[in-house]
């Protein structure tokens, strides 16, 4: 890392730790308590480091979804529906064929689940690719239709007689559980987050075609001079960060849901997009800074428990510190060039 | 058979004017905020904290008028931070509309939980006694409230305005070139507040006719992307207020004819249909991306952040 962005870095986590006591100071709480309580809750014992993890693992997944499109230079918000659409292809999968042995169950139920969120993610692809549709707007909204989609399966097909009024499907046989660290939350999901992060760390550094999606981000005309097919690019991006947003979609309904009910994502797309938005699309740096935000919203849950702080602040402390990262850098920018005048 | 036809003709037209009358304000505010070459996404958030603070106020005054105002107000405040975050940091417009959003979908839902099940004085119908036995307008006035009038008259004002005054001449400017604007005396910084302020002030009335005038009620993320949605149908109106009526209303109809299909009591999911007004937004993008265009009508200065 360079120079000046470790002095960014720094500056936006002191920026933002300022706000954090300003808001809770605003919310008439005592700060500096609860800013320690919220490091306690976040990593304090073996339980809340479960569940830290435990919300790491769909943030980390999102955040990559977003990053992957990033490193073409587009701006995908589309994980959350992504997310949605993996859940439903992947318990579709389960309900196909639940007397599967988990050898075989699990891998068709994620793939399922990743051929989901990818044909959900290269709808908006084509759309930018073929018609110069703005992918942005897009994906934000087609995340409202997959939300209703699942509404409509648990309320409608796919309800589980038995559940009463309570709409869900039945709950996931054994065999479709994905495996978890006995006494906790953290699932094979979080594993395979962290492979697919290396994966595409690799892929964007080293891979043979890493050299033709800089190209392209940089300048898209330059790329195509040089043959580069960016509509190609486009396409394969979105469909890849589909990909990964359905498997966050579907780990999440296997390992911590049991079965497909509405509200799977506490909104964990747009927050996997601020991940990959302060870790500028790279898969390495997401990793610790997706557990932090976890860390975040994990231990307002708790405070939600406790204090009885409701865990929408953990949205504003988002908002919040998306806003810093925003402004920081433009604002030390202005000084240095102050100073130097 | 003729007055049955306009009572029904009347009662759809009406519900389509209502359901679109908030998306024609936030639409409209969007429209002026890329005219001058900025878009923010954080309509989203304004018209979302209008709604909210437009309800609370309306709830404690009683008076639906203080409530649509302060809902306004709210919205042009957020879109300080937005104007605070584009126009003194430089930072990312998509990425600070975003952050807004971000900001008031949490404030709301952290404050609006106490506002969950009020009750709100609504405004009053226009229509009145004289009134009932005039065809269609009778009907069309009874079920209606200023908001409609209002949004219509928002609309040509603007579109008068932008294209027949000073000031309207030097946003255009300022959204085709900054640079030009400014060697020509014009402050593209300036203008662009002003733009993004006015974009938050429509957005937050919007919002608030949305749960002060419209439903009446509050929930949490109650705008439901009608602001992004908004974001999307300015690319569809080609920049043009105008233009905004008419496609605002494309929603409103798609809106409406699901809610009736729902009430007719088909065995079709609520939740299906409620996914319809998205697609309908989808599809008009892809069809005004399809038809054969010249004049794209997009602000220059817009192309550099916007594809």
């Amino acid at each position: 890392m360079s120079r000046s962005a470790f002095t960014t870095g720094l500056v936006t986590a002191l920026a933002f730790a300022v706000l954090i006591l300003v808001f809770f100071a605003l919310l008439g709480k005592p700060p500096f308590v609860m800013v320690s309580n919220l490091v306690i809750y976040a990593v304090g014992d073996t339980y809340s480091i479960s569940q830290t993890f435990a919300k790491t693992t769909p943030i980390l997944l999102c955040a990559l979804a977003a990053a992957v499109p990033g490193r073409l230079g587009l701006i995908s918000v589309g994980a959350e529906g992504q997310l949605y659409a993996g859940a439903i292809a992947g318990t579709g999968a389960v309900l196909l064929a639940p007397a599967l042995p988990a050898v075989l169950l699990v891998p068709f139920m994620l793939a399922s689940a990743a051929l989901g969120g990818a044909a959900y993610g290269c709808v908006p692809g084509l759309l930018r690719a073929r018609l110069q549709i703005n992918e942005t707007i897009t994906t934000l909204v087609l995340n409202y239709v997959s939300v209703l989609l699942v509404n409509a399966l648990v309320f409608g097909p796919w309800k589980d007689p038995e559940s009463q009024g309570w709409p869900a499907t039945a709950f996931f046989p054994q065999e479709a559980i994905l495996p978890s660290l006995p006494g906790t939350r953290i699932h094979l999901g979080l594993l395979l987050a962290i492979v697919f992060a290396i994966g595409l760390h690799a892929f964007f550094t080293r891979g043979p075609s890493s050299q033709k999606i800089r190209i392209l981000a940089g300048n898209r005309k330059v790329g195509e001079m040089f043959g580069l097919n960016f509509g190609f690019w486009v396409v394969a991006m979105m469909s890849l960060g589909g990909a990964i947003a359905g498997i966050a979609g579907i780990a999440e309904v296997s390992a911590i849901q049991g079965r497909l009910q509405p509200n799977i994502s506490l909104g964990y797309g747009l927050t996997g997009f601020l991940v990959a938005w302060l870790s500028r699309h790279q898969p390495l740096v997401i990793v610790p800074v997706a557990f932090l935000v976890g860390g975040l919203v994990a231990a307002s849950d708790a405070l939600q428990l406790f204090a009885k702080v409701p865990a929408s602040s953990a949205v504003i402390l988002q908002g919040l510190l998306f806003a810093t990262a925003l402004a920081v850098p433009g604002l030390m920018k202005q000084m240095r060039l102050g100073f130097g005048r | 058979m003729d007055a049955e036809l306009f009572a029904i003709l009347a009662a759809w037209s009406v519900a389509t004017l209502r359901s679109a009358t908030p998306l024609i304000f936030a639409t409209l505010g969007e429209t002026l905020t890329q005219r001058v070459g900025v878009i923010n996404l954080g309509i989203e958030g304004e018209m979302l904290m209008g709604a909210c603070v437009g309800f609370a106020v309306g709830v404690a005054t009683n008076n639906p008028w203080l409530g649509l105002m302060a809902g306004a107000f709210a919205g042009a405040l957020l879109s300080l931070v937005y104007a605070f975050l584009v126009l003194v940091t430089h930072a990312n417009q998509i990425g600070s509309g975003l952050a807004v959003w971000m900001i008031a979908l949490g404030t709301t839902s952290y404050f609006g939980r106490a506002l969950v099940g009020q009750q709100v004085t609504p405004l009053p119908n226009l229509g009145s006694d004289w009134m009932d036995d005039i065809p269609f307008l009778g009907v069309l006035f009874d079920q209606m409230t200023m908001a409609v009038p209002l949004a219509i008259a928002a609309v040509l004002f603007a579109a008068w305005w932008l294209a027949n005054t000073r000031p309207g001449m030097q946003w255009r400017a300022v959204g085709e070139s900054a640079v030009v604007a400014a060697e020509n005396g014009i402050r593209p910084r300036l203008v662009r507040l002003h733009a993004i302020v006015v974009g938050g002030l429509l957005a937050g009335f919007g919002g608030a006719i949305l749960s002060v005038d419209y439903t009446q009620t509050w929930a949490q993320e109650m705008t439901k992307g009608r602001g992004l949605i908004a974001v999307g149908l300015v690319i569809v109106a080609r920049w043009k207020p105008i233009l905004v009526l008419p496609i605002c209303l494309v929603f409103g109809l798609a809106e409406v004819a699901t809610l009736r299909v729902q009430s007719a009591g088909f065995a079709v999911s609520p939740h299906l249909l409620a996914a319809v007004p998205y697609l309908v937004v989808l599809l008009i993008l892809i069809v005004s991306h399809i038809m054969p265009r010249r004049d794209t009508g997009m602000p220059a200065d817009l192309k550099s952040v916007f594809a």
